[in-house]
This record gives structure tokens, C-alpha cells and sequence, in this order.
């Protein structure tokens, strides 16, 4: 079972890959938790390729069941000029209140709601892989 | 799920608390509306304000930011902020970006107006 999706960068179309893993995600019996936690870390992870990737993102959905773990695996792909993953920190709110940014927070969030979270980049390419167990805990 | 457009009420209720009942994406639209309904409520007085999600299912963290925002002014002026009808993703959300360290969460509306304006509502 696998999406594969093409977004433009158009307003909103990371709801399209939020769709995609609402349908994926109910297809392999993910609660609606997980799925709405999932959605929210695609939407990040696409808006983060929209923003620094430059052109179409590409996003790939599949259902893995390896050791008897059945899981929900996203791949977000941009063609940006890439980036130090060991240098993205954790962001804290401390950081931001009496800043005139606040913005910052996707890879906080997308580490803080899939089950596993890799990224591979380098100039040209930035692959961001997540997976979101379909059982466990909200 | 996947509302585009974010609907919006906004009410001052008794004991200068302001009302927005916000439904839809939360993404910088939706935050700036948001933003804007809190601004003007707090323009009439409104020292807090109590932000309902109950029809929000999915916000993103551009939007978040702009909650900061309002959260930062209202601390500022003294005031207070509060949300209530969130689901657990986006509670979990606010926990992650800090939000719940300075605003009070309640698990309903009229829990919270119970709270907030000093007696239950109907």
C-alpha cells in the first residue's frame, strides 16, 4: 500500500498530504490520535520543503509491517539547498517570548509526534523519513 | 478534518472576558484571524480571553506562532489567556510549544466559562 504525491508549492496544499495519511492511516487501523498527530507532523515537514525546498515536494505514504510492527512511513523530499539536521535544536518557548519571531517549531514537532524521525540532507536534497506506529500510545 | 477556511465568532461575556470560537485550519490565516478578533476584544475590554477549538482538528506550527503572539500581548497587559475544546493532538501541540506553561487549558466551554466568569453558564 503506497502514495505517492507531487505538491506544488500553492497555498494549502499540505493538506492534501494530511488527506493522504487520514485515508492511509485509517486503512491500517491507526486511531484517530495518531492519525491527527501525523497529520500535523506531514503538514510541518511539507511546509518546512515548501519553504526552504524551492519547487515541488514529493511525499511518499506506505504501510511497513516488519517484526510483526505494523507502521505508517512517510518520506518528505525537497530539492533545497539542504541542511545541518544536528544543528536544528530543540526549540523552547523560552526562546521565543520577547522575540519579534516565533516561528521555527516544525522539526520540534515532528521529532516530539512520530515514533521515529531521520533526516538526510545535503545541498540539492533533503529527505525527511518518519514513521508513526499504528498501535500505541496517544 | 482539513478545513480550509477558518470560521470564526467572537463575544464579550460578563467579567471582562472576550470569546472567539475559532473552526477550521489554524495555519497563518486562520492565526491572523484569530489575532485579529483577540485584538479587538481586547480594545472593548476584554482582559481575557478564552479561545474555543472545539471545531479545529488541524493547526500547524506558523499558526501556533501567531497564538504566541496574542499570548505574548496579553501577559504583557496583565491579561489572561485560556483555551478550551482542544483535541489531544493539538493539546499536546500547545504542551510542546509551550503555550499551556502560560495559558490555562479546559477540557469544555462550560467548564471553563464556570471558571473564567465566576459562575456556570448555561
Amino acid at each position: 500500500m503506497e502514495v505517492v504525491l507531487h505538491l506544488p508549492v500553492v497555498p494549502n496544499v499540505e493538506l492534501v498530504a494530511a488527506k493522504a495519511v487520514e485515508a492511509l492511516g485509517g486503512a491500517l487501523g491507526m486511531s484517530q490520535t495518531r492519525v491527527e498527530a501525523t497529520c500535523v507532523a506531514i503538514v510541518e515537514a511539507c511546509l518546512n520543503a515548501m519553504e526552504h525546498g524551492g519547487g515541488e515536494v514529493v511525499v511518499r505514504l506506505s504501510g511497513e509491517n516488519e517484526s510483526g510492527r505494523p507502521r505508517l512511513v512517510i518520506e518528505v523530499e525537497d530539492h533545497g539547498g539542504g541542511f545541518d539536521p544536528a544543528k536544528a535544536r530543540r526549540k523552547t518557548v523560552a526562546q521565543v517570548l520577547g522575540c519579534a519571531s516565533k516561528r521555527g517549531w516544525g522539526l520540534t514537532l515532528i521529532r516530539e509526534l512520530m515514533d521515529d524521525v531521520q533526516i538526510r540532507s545535503r545541498p540539492g536534497q533533503t529527505l525527511v523519513r518518519m514513521c508513526k506506529d499504528v498501535e500505541g500510545g496517544p | 478534518m482539513n478545513e480550509e477556511q477558518i470560521h470564526l465568532t467572537a463575544d464579550v461575556l460578563t467579567n471582562g472576558v472576550g470569546l472567539i470560537t475559532a473552526a477550521g485550519y489554524i495555519n497563518n490565516e486562520g492565526g491572523q484571524a484569530i489575532a485579529d478578533a483577540a485584538g479587538d476584544l481586547m480594545e472593548r475590554g476584554c482582559g481575557t480571553l478564552l479561545i474555543d477549538l472545539e471545531g479545529t482538528r488541524i493547526i500547524n506550527s506558523i499558526g501556533v506562532s501567531i497564538l504566541l503572539e496574542i499570548m505574548e500581548k496579553l501577559l504583557e497587559e496583565k491579561g489572561r489567556l485560556a483555551f478550551c475544546s482542544l483535541t489531544p493532538t493539538i493539546s499536546k501541540t500547545f504542551e510542546i510549544m509551550g503555550l499551556v506553561q502560560y495559558a490555562t487549558i479546559y477540557p469544555d466551554q462550560q467548564a471553563a466559562r464556570a471558571d473564567l466568569e465566576g459562575h456556570a453558564s448555561g
